[in-house]
């Protein structure tokens, strides 16, 4: 058989060796059907016949080869002399048999190819019988010399096809090339007798199948139009090839016949020249308009123009009439030649003009103006002509780089079948649907919440597939979401699709023996012999491993249990605590004991971090408002958690307890400060006024009080740098959870309150802090719009009673006489000076961004004061309000404008209060 | 030692300085002094507003008993991610 083998593998170019075999095998075993052989003499000579006549390569292989066998062709044993196969052919022509058998042969290979040939057959062929090359043999096997056969005839058929195009030419080509398609096809995969499992049928989705159908009939209106496109593309190319030569021989006419016609021409000639001249300007006229044309209309308008200037002679009508059609046809052919006939028909134009011009010059001398001015008409004509052409070929060129970059990128399109597409997609979406989005990405949740929060109010829908990424994204960027919702959106429509199809298929799949509302795979295997038990799962994992909790460091919330007990313990012995105390009677007082030390702080910041997260938690589980039960039952939780925080701060617990007040101590680190607005959004308003009391109450004992003399000195350090952070951090957030409390106090609490202040609190010391400058602009303000509703209330149920007026005025000549011996050293910029020894005050750096807090403190001391308190305030200030001015007024000493203006706004920021301005002050 | 002591194992010493400022002490003769604010079970950390020093250890030519000196070298970050397998100890920064 190997030398078989390798005569095969001489002969046959495109037929795997592969695919010869396993064509042996479903031979029924036999490698060559010997049963049934004709004489080898009456077929070699038929063989001969038939190959010269299939124009080609393959034939010429088979020459040689079948030259050698000679005479000894009689016997069987020939077979195995040193002889090509095809010496063998035990009938006259294989062509049709292999047509014949093609599709049955394939039918084996593959249930899933066998039915595109089902309905490639079925979709209706141009010819719907096998191709009749030759006479209809009866084998039954198919040999290697019948694949040859047929292989070589697609190839000549291919080539008959260039060579002679014809109706029926075509048809067979059509079958030829369908053929060698298919056989691509089927080529690679015969050693698979069934298809992968992928493809068999009902392994694909529902849809497959209309998916399959429609790719079917769509492929086969593609052939069909392919086809009609080549027919017509042939047809153009013979009707253009006919054109080329009739053009060509019409030039050659035309040149033959000008030669007779010059004599003729100049006589005519002289008697023309002053329609000439009108035609010349008409000419001129026409060109600028059609340098506004396109450039295909060139060549005919020239032509008419040399139709009208020469007369009305046979050769300009004859070029004119060819252009017409010429014209029409451009359309349709192929540009390079079109534009390869347009430069031959200028060309020819060209040289007619010369021609023409040549003729006459010598004839007509008193014409050489006339001449001249047509010379440099057909100058610019020609020149146009060219630009044209040039701008054409330009735009052709786009065009065609713009159809090569659409090739390249489709190059690789329709690789994949939807349902392979269908798949990738669902192992890509099945990574980003999430049950719980706050589990997997947690951080990124709350950022897009927030960021959405800030920006537009968008919809805080619990998404449950692309809670992760999409709803974020969405929320975030929405200048550059062009194309992103786009891909947003098919995303999820291809989501829904793909769920669909899941849901389809479930449907479909579930039948009688398959459970109801079980979770997990159930229809795996039939319950005929031993039911098998359910597979539950528990959708909530959190609940899985409850007690894991000191192995799961990085997840404060699962650890909330065990240190809501340790809150719960706490709270309870605070309590007996207190209810010791209070039975105990005042004798003992309160129990003291020692401040928290940083251990416990933290460990108690931590659980509160806890509640608070666990209260964020819940709030965004809150269940919908139909739903009266869960909303109930949740609703109780929520408080009980907010019981919890209430009582983890220690907000109760007396004031004297510790030095600092475990709340103070609490609110010391900085993580402390940042707690505070997120828990202090979910107290009512009794609660956050006792905050705010303790607040106030043991306000010297804050850290950022207690180190605020680090501010005053202008050393960098990194204790300076912390007490800087503390401060920012306290005004950023304890100050802002306390404003709305402290905006709507009544006028007898804000004088409780100061009256606390300054009880228990040095009031000198805190007013030279920023906290407690600042708290002292809250109270002061506070009253002042007391004071102007009452001026504008209405209702007198609203006005404060007299009893609290005048408490406010008793607090507040208090407070007053404590501050004044203290005002200049209210500023910042005052005890840097002072601290740093020498450096004049309105040199300090930013002095007034620090100072702004306090002017804005004298204006609402101000507003509050009476007329001698007023003076009282202006004599003290005196220095400092003069000092500024002059600063600002004088052009040398500032650098900037914006310094200027704001050193002179904060002056007036006072001196408005007190009615006046700095523009008053004469320097 | 902890009245309501919810630490349980040494990870949670660790997230009890979380927002705080932590010394780190690192392989190589490094040390970090920054604001705690992640860690994991491998102890790589996110800090921020990091101050690194770097030990450089050198010989002195001159003494032949192997005298050498000590070179530091220090550099800010604002933010740092480090790897865990690096860290040698992470404790409060040391109180005056």
């Amino acid at each position: 058989m190997k030398h078989l083998v390798g005569q095969a593998k001489l002969v046959c170019t495109k037929v795997d060796l592969l695919s010869l075999y396993d064509i042996h095998g479903l031979s029924s075993g036999k490698d060559f059907d010997f049963s049934t052989t004709a004489l080898p003499e009456d077929v070699r000579p038929q063989i001969h016949r038939e190959e010269p006549t299939r124009a080609g390569i393959p034939s010429q292989e088979l020459e040689p080869q079948q030259q050698r066998p000679g005479a000894s062709f009689h016997s069987l044993e020939s077979i195995w002399d040193d002889k090509s196969p095809f010496s063998v052919l035990p009938r006259t022509n294989g062509s049709h048999r292999a047509a014949e058998q093609r599709p049955s042969a394939s039918h084996a290979f593959s249930p899933f190819t066998g039915q595109t040939q089902d309905s490639h057959a079925g979709a209706g062929q141009t010819t719907s019988q096998p191709l009749h090359l030759g006479g209809v043999h009866s084998q039954g096997v198919r040999t290697l010399e019948e694949i040859e056969a047929e292989m070589r005839q697609a190839f000549a058929a291919q080539r008959n096809q260039n060579i002679s195009p014809s109706q029926p030419a075509q048809a067979r080509v059509s079958q030829g090339r369908g053929t060698p398609q298919l056989q691509q096809r089927y080529a690679p995969q015969p050693e698979a007798p069934t298809p992968p499992p992928r493809m068999h049928p009902h392994a694909q989705s529902p849809r497959f199948h209309q998916y399959q159908q429609q790719e079917q009939i769509q492929l086969l209106e593609q052939q069909r139009q392919r086809q009609i496109a080549e027919i017509r593309a042939q047809e153009r190319r013979q009707q253009q090839q006919l054109q080329l030569l009739e053009l060509q021989e019409q030039l050659r006419v035309e040149e033959y016949e000008r030669e007779r016609d010059r004599e003729r021409q100049r006589h005519i000639r002289a008697t023309q020249q002053a329609q000439q001249l009108q035609q010349a300007q008409q000419l001129q006229q026409t060109q600028y308009i059609q340098q506004r044309q396109p450039s295909g209309r060139l060549t005919p308008s020239v032509a008419e123009l040399q139709q009208r200037r020469y007369g009305h002679q046979s050769p300009a009508n004859v070029q004119a009439q060819p252009d017409a059609p010429f014209q029409q046809s451009m359309q349709y052919l192929p540009r390079d030649i079109q534009m390869q006939q347009r430069l031959l028909a200028e060309m020819a134009q060209a040289e007619f003009l010369t021609s023409m011009q040549g003729s006459a010059s010598p004839a007509l001398y008193n014409t050489s103006n006339e001449v001249e001015e047509d010379r440099e008409q057909q100058e610019t004509l020609r020149a146009e002509a060219m630009r044209k052409i040039m701008e054409a070929e330009r735009m052709e060129e786009k065009r065609r780089r713009k159809l090569e970059k659409i090739r390249y990128m489709s190059r690789y399109n329709d690789l994949m079948t939807q349902s392979d597409k269908d798949f990738i997609t669902r192992i890509q979406v099945s990574q980003l649907v999430t049950q719980d989005p706050y589990t997997d990405d947690f951080y990124a949740q709350v950022y897009g919440a927030v960021m959405r929060s800030r920006m537009g109010v968008s919809v805080p829908d619990p998404v449950l597939k692309f809670g992760s990424v999409g709803g974020v994204g969405l929320g975030v960027s929405q200048v550059k979401g062009g194309r992103r919702p786009s891909a947003m959106q098919r995303m999820e429509a291809q989501v829904e699709r793909i769920v669909n199809n899941a849901r389809l298929r479930e449907k479909e799949k579930t039948s009688l023996n398959s459970l109801q509302g079980a979770l997990g795979k159930t229809a795996g295997r039939s319950y005929k012999a031993a039911p098998r038990q359910l597979l539950q799962v528990d959708a909530n994992g959190a609940t899985a491993s409850p007690t894991l909790s000191h192995a799961a460091a990085h997840s404060h919330i699962s650890k909330a249990d065990a240190k809501t007990e340790g809150t719960r313990a706490d709270a309870a012995a605070e309590a007996a605590k207190m209810g010791r105390q209070a039975l105990g009677g005042t004798a003992t007082g309160p129990a003291r004991r020692e401040p928290l030390t940083q251990r416990e702080t933290l460990v108690k910041l931590e659980m509160l971090y806890d509640l608070v997260l666990e209260l964020e938690q819940q709030r965004r589980d809150q269940p919908p408002d139909e739903e009266v039960e869960a909303t109930a039952a949740w609703e109780k939780h929520f408080e009980e958690t907010v019981e919890e925080i209430w009582d983890a701060l220690q907000v109760m617990v007396p004031l004297d307890t510790s030095d600092p007040h475990p709340f103070i101590s609490l609110i010391t680190p900085i993580k402390g400060k940042r707690l505070l607005p997120r828990v202090t959004r979910h107290f009512s308003s009794e609660q956050s006024l006792t905050l705010l009391t303790l607040l106030v109450a043991c306000f010297s004992q804050l850290d950022v009080v207690v180190n605020s003399y680090l501010l005053d000195i202008l050393t960098d350090s990194q204790e300076r740098r912390d007490v800087e952070m503390q401060t920012q951090a306290f005004l950023g957030s304890v100050m802002q959870s306390i404003l709305p409390i402290g905006a709507t106090a009544s006028l007898r609490l804000v004088s409780g309150m100061l009256g606390v202040f300054l009880e228990r609190n040095e009031i000198e010391v805190i007013a030279r802090t920023r906290p407690g400058i600042a708290l002292l602009t809250l109270f002061l303000s506070r009253v002042e719009v007391i004071n102007q509703s009452m001026a504008n209330a209405t209702d007198p149920s609203e006005l404060p009673a007299p009893e609290d007026l005048e408490q406010w005025q008793l607090m507040f000549e208090h407070f007053f006489e404590l501050i004044t011996p203290h005002l200049p050293y209210l500023f910042p910029s005052v005890r840097q000076a002072i601290n740093s020894g020498g450096i004049p005050v309105t040199e300090i750096p930013d002095m007034d961004t620090i100072d702004q807090p306090v002017w804005q403190f004298l204006a609402t001391l101000s507003l509050n004061s009476s007329l001698e308190q007023q003076q009282v305030l202006v004599t003290s200030l005196r220095d400092r309000v003069l000092d500024n001015v002059a600063s600002a007024s004088k052009a040398w000493s500032i650098s900037d404008e914006e310094t200027r203006k704001t050193r002179l706004s904060n002056v007036n920021i006072f001196l408005h209060a007190l009615g006046l301005d700095s523009s008053q002050i004469a320097m | 030692m902890d009245p309501s002591s919810g630490i349980q194992e040494p990870f949670d010493l660790i997230r009890l300085s979380l927002s705080e400022r932590v010394f780190v002490k690192l392989r190589g003769d490094r040390e970090l002094t920054g604001i705690l604010h992640a860690y994991d079970g491998h102890m790589n950390l996110i800090l921020s507003d990091v101050e690194e020093t770097i030990m450089i250890v050198e010989q002195v030519e001159g003494a032949p008993e192997g005298q050498s000196t000590v070179n530091i070298a220090k550099r800010k970050m604002n933010m740092l991610f480090v790897r865990g397998d690096g860290v040698i100890l992470v404790s409060p920064p040391s109180r005056t």
